[in-house]
């Protein structure tokens, strides 16, 4: 029973990990725009695939010792890939219509996330891509329940980047004036921020994290897909309004606690009920619980708790 | 205004409706996703399509006519399938479909074929989909009952399994076999210790499969498509749970056994309905020519389009003058020796001796399994 | 929005005169609007079934865009799970016509039952979401959706689940049996008039005056004592219930039903249909509504390439349009006046 709990627990902390990692890019870019940013879910693919391929070309070749030096590489190379293309994206699809009604640039990020999956599509191929395994490390036995090597690293990245990301935003003048434009912009621009640097920071540190996310998520499942970023994408997306969106540490609590939902629905739910409800209820619960925590909590978990006049962006379309 | 004009002009140039084939040439249509979740399926069953008709165009097409594949993508969304099935009925040079590849296409668009006398051969296996009784529909593969009845067998029979836990992808096709295998399971005395729905999209299964190790089932059956599956099984074993595992059709794919890891494939149970590739000299041609053409394996069900398209210019050949009618009609004749053996369909369009094998996976590859010795 | 007619009655003399003006304007616009209609009506349908076909998707999405534009464009509340009620209607039908509980009630009935059950569900659904605003609204009604069509797969006692619900019954009015895409045009034309109508008048009512003002400045609007629950819950059940008008019409034309017509991508279909067209202007969702039924259907000559060629229109229409294809001055009153309504 408890190897069960325990390896339910493990289960939940690594899906949570990657959804939080996601969930992250979600956060930060709406937190300045207010655009739910429906392109992130396939910088998520991309990260997978530029890191598939990173490998293909570095780790192969150079095997032996070196191979522990070549994933480094991999890892920042996929970061910094992805996230120029972030910027890319940015510059392209969404300044153009910062002036417009909030709508078009999140129709315009749908157009976006189109064409790059179908891209992808045609360029790789349909075929799922078979990620290749690179450090075999036998699992270790936790009082019955396994915690495998790839777990422990998406679970010790994740932190590691999420601590990362804290020192940043309130640590360095960058992540000061990226906080600053989120406040407000015009305040920050008055006060002499260069808002279009700014946000073309956010657009290359959401995405990047996004794209570790990917490699992460395809290094532990084996697989990288086309189409692999939708599901997940709105998932982490839901778990960033839960923990509130536009909240750094509200996006990693929401990603955890969804994972950890997810669990509990899946393996709790036929129990609790009798067998009555399967886990293929798992969704609904999770929806449900967010549903209730927003009548509730209408910004969230760790959403700023500022008066709900604040909340409304008057004239929002 | 001139937005409008320009909505206009669009407009009007899809009505005068361009057709793909030339002058003389004979249209076969082809619909099924080509992009989305199942994009891999649906485009390499197609390219079976479209190998059987480079062959027959190589050899002098229909009567010095030569065939055409014309592709159409319908996403695996009903409306688009009946908008594809109404685009295919409506271009004269159109004589016959193969459609559609999900069963949820399969039916809507089926009525409509229906109403303009198109000769239809799908791949759909959903019992339903036969149940209108339209006698220009055929289906050359067998439907799910076989497909989910013989790991039954084989678990009561030969496994001496007392206890199963079924696991579907909550799709048509998923939910549809491992209901039949529940049921065929429960039948024979067996214990169903869970059933269990999961996401189609769903890859991580570990909450699921911690749960099902509790219950200690002899065999876990999933219904489902890849890479679900190959998933699923790798957890299934990374965590711990030796059951025997079975799964359907999607799962015959080297790819299969490449995500999952060959050591955690090893010994998993897959239904197919064509003996072995290398089992028939034609088979195995097969999969060299499709290798050498498309520069890459077979998919799942490339095999099955093969045969389709095939059965489709076996009954064209006869049909004489070539007309849909006469194509329905000489299809209800077909006897076809295929790729999977015999082909003759009884009154339905269901075939008369719908075949069902089951593979196990030994040493990284399919070993035929069950029934021994019928090829 | 002029109040022409009145002013031009003040003098007195010459009222008898204009007022004939006036309503020979009328009768010329009555009689343009005719026309454009009667052109449709005749030409559509001799194109060829694919292309009825068509014209049937875009006027049912015609009605699903006009309906959410109450919500959307005019109370400014953005609803991302807005297929579910469609879903509800649609499945009305299939529960209610078909051998599923042998049920086969009329097709018209089933129309009312349909919109009314979708109608009860929009309200139910306004009413906890009442507090929310923003994107908070936009997350709950996308996780609405998700939930009816997670619901619809699960339930499969009644819904049968993800093998859908087939063989249904062929719809019938009035003794003619509705079965060709023609019979469904012919069907559709008038229900799309009736709720396009429908909607335009709700703009120029008090009601309508009220969301705007609600969408402009809730607390205002609250302030100069608009009742703004009851005005939400109005949107969101009027909307719901023309959607579910739609979902009866989608399956009884399909006669199938299954969950993966209802999926998160139909909702955001509607939506964009609407931003694309031009928010708030019913003209411009008949012109979003006709591109995006129509555009990937044109773009089937490119087949592998369609979708990424859709993706890159979309982007370049937003892009150059943000404000959507047809401004806002260029409403259905632009229209009307251009056709000489005095």
């Amino acid at each position: 029973m408890i190897a069960a709990i325990l390896q339910q627990l493990i289960n939940a902390l690594t899906v949570g990990a990657i959804y939080a990692l996601i969930a992250l890019g979600y956060t930060m870019v709406y937190g300045v725009l207010k655009l739910i940013n429906f392109a992130h879910s396939e910088l998520f693919m991309l990260g997978a695939y530029v890191s598939f391929f990173a490998i293909a070309l570095l780790v192969g070749p150079v095997g032996g010792p070196f191979a522990v030096v070549a994933l480094v590489v991999v890892f920042f190379a996929t970061f910094a890939l992805v996230g120029s293309l972030g910027v890319v994206i940015e510059r392209v699809a969404y300044r153009p219509l910062r002036q417009s009604s909030r709508l078009a640039p999140m129709l315009s990020a749908l157009g976006i996330s189109i064409i790059l999956q179908n891209g992808v599509m045609l360029l790789i191929g349909r075929k799922p891509l078979v990620y290749p395994s690179i450090v075999e490390v036998p699992p270790i036995e936790l009082a019955g329940a396994v915690l495998t090597a790839k777990q422990l690293l998406i679970f010790v990245v994740a932190v590691l980047l999420m601590l990362l990301l804290t020192w940043f935003v309130h640590g360095t003048r960058l992540g000061i004036r990226i906080r600053a434009v989120s406040e407000s912009g015009i305040t920050a621009q008055l006060l002499g921020i260069n808002i279009d640097t700014t946000i073309s920071s956010i657009f290359f540190l959401g995405p990047g994290l996004g794209a570790i996310a990917g490699l992460l998520y395809a290094n532990y499942y084996g697989v990288a897909m086309f189409n692999m970023g939708f599901t997940v994408g709105m998932k982490a997306f839901t778990a960033a309004i839960l923990g509130g969106i536009g909240s750094i540490p509200g996006a990693m609590l929401g990603g955890f606690l969804l994972g950890l939902l997810e669990t509990v629905g899946t393996a709790l739910l036929p129990v609790a009920s009798g067998g009555l409800v399967g886990p293929e209820y798992r969704d609904i619960f999770a929806f449900l619980i967010l549903i209730v925590v927003l009548i509730f909590r209408p910004a969230g978990l760790l959403g700023e708790s500022v008066s709900e006049e604040s909340l409304v962006y008057k004239k929002d379309f | 205004m001139r937005n409008l004009a320009k909505l206009a002009a669009a407009a009007g140039a899809i009505l005068l409706g361009t057709s793909a084939a030339w002058a003389d040439d004979i249209a076969i249509g082809m619909s099924g996703p080509t992009s989305g979740a199942e994009a891999y399926f649906g485009s390499t069953w197609m390219n079976g399509a479209e190998l059987a008709l480079m062959e027959v165009n190589k050899a002098g097409g229909v009567r010095g006519q030569k065939l055409v594949l014309v592709r159409q993508d319908d996403q695996g969304d009903p409306k688009q399938g009946t908008l594809v099935a109404q685009r295919f009925c409506d271009d004269a040079k159109m004589l016959a479909v193969v459609a559609h590849f999900n069963s949820g296409v399969t039916i809507p668009a089926s009525d409509v074929y229906n109403r303009c006398g198109m000769p239809q051969v799908t791949n759909s296996s959903n019992p339903k989909v036969t149940a209108a009784g339209y006698k220009n529909l055929f289906r050359p593969i067998a439907n799910d009952f076989m497909q989910g009845g013989l790991p039954a067998d084989y678990a009561n029979k030969v496994l001496n399994a007392k206890s199963a836990a079924v696991v579907h992808d909550k799709q048509a096709f998923g939910q549809g076999v491992a209901d039949v295998f529940k049921d065929n399971f429960g039948k024979l005395g067996g214990k169903i210790t869970s059933y269990s729905g999961v996401s189609a999209t769903d890859v991580d299964f570990s909450a699921l499969i911690t749960k099902i190790k509790g219950e200690n089932p002899e065999v876990v059956y999933y219904g489902g498509t890849t890479p679900g599956v190959a998933l699923f099984v790798k957890q299934l074993r990374s965590l711990g749970v030796k059951s025997a595992f079975f799964a359907a059709d999607p799962a015959f794919l080297p790819d299969f056994i490449k995500t999952a890891g060959p050591q955690n494939a090893e010994g998993a149970l897959v239904s197919f309905q064509a003996p072995p590739y290398d089992s028939s000299p034609a088979l195995k041609g097969f999969a060299e020519k499709y290798k050498a053409v498309w520069h890459e394996d077979p998919g799942s069900y490339s095999a099955y389009g093969y045969n389709q398209a095939m059965i489709i210019v076996e009954a064209m050949k006869r049909a004489n003058p070539l007309s849909r009618e006469n194509v329905v009609a000489e299809l209800h004749k077909t006897k076809y020796d295929g790729l999977m053996g015999p082909i003759e369909f009884a009154d339905n369009g269901e075939l008369k001796q719908p075949a069902i094998f089951l593979y196990k996976v030994a040493g990284g590859e399919f070993v035929l399994e069950y029934p021994k010795g019928s090829y | 929005m002029t109040v022409g007619p009145q002013r031009e009655r003040t003098i007195p003399g010459r009222a008898a005169g204009l007022e004939r003006d006036a309503m020979l304007g009328r009768l010329r616009a009555l009689g343009g609007l005719a026309c454009l209609l009667a052109a449709a009506v005749l030409i559509v349908p001799e194109l060829g079934l694919y292309s009825v076909r068509i014209a049937d998707n875009v006027l049912i999405y015609l009605i699903l865009a006009t309906a959410l534009t109450t919500v959307v464009g005019y109370a400014g509340l953005l609803d991302l799970g807005f297929i579910a009620f469609y879903a509800i209607g649609a499945y009305s039908y299939g529960l209610l016509a078909s051998g599923k509980f042998d049920l086969h009630l009329p097709f018209l009935a089933i129309i009312l039952i349909g919109g009314g059950l979708a109608g009860v569900a929009g309200v139910l659904l306004g009413i906890p979401v009442l507090r929310l605003r923003g994107d908070y609204l936009a997350i709950v009604t996308l996780g609405f959706g998700e939930i009816v069509r997670l619901m619809i797969n699960n339930l499969d006692a009644v819904t049968n689940g993800p093998q859908g619900i087939s063989r249904i019954d062929p719809p019938s009015l009035f003794g003619h049996a509705l079965e060709s895409p023609r019979d469904f045009f012919y069907f559709l034309i008038p229900l799309a008039m009736l709720c396009f109508a429908l909607v335009y008048r709700l703009e120029k009512s008090t009601l309508g005056l009220a969301w705007a003002a609600m969408r402009e400045d809730q607390d205002a609007a609250r302030g100069v004592g608009i009742n703004t629950t009851a005005i939400k819950l109005a949107a969101f059940g009027i909307s719901a219930t023309l959607a579910g008008f739609a979902g009866v019409v989608f399956c009884a034309f399909q006669r199938f039903v299954s969950p993966e017509s209802f999926t998160f991508w139909e909702s955001l279909l509607i939506v964009l249909i609407i931003v694309i067209g031009g928010m708030g202007n019913l003209l411009g969702v008949l012109a979003g509504a006709v591109t995006l039924v129509v555009m990937p259907e044109l773009l089937r000559e490119y087949s592998d390439y369609r979708m990424l060629l859709y993706g890159c229109v979309l982007v370049l229409v937003i892009l150059l349009r943000p404000d959507g294809l047809v401004p806002r001055r260029y409403g259905p009153e632009w229209l009307v006046r251009r056709l000489g309504w005095k």
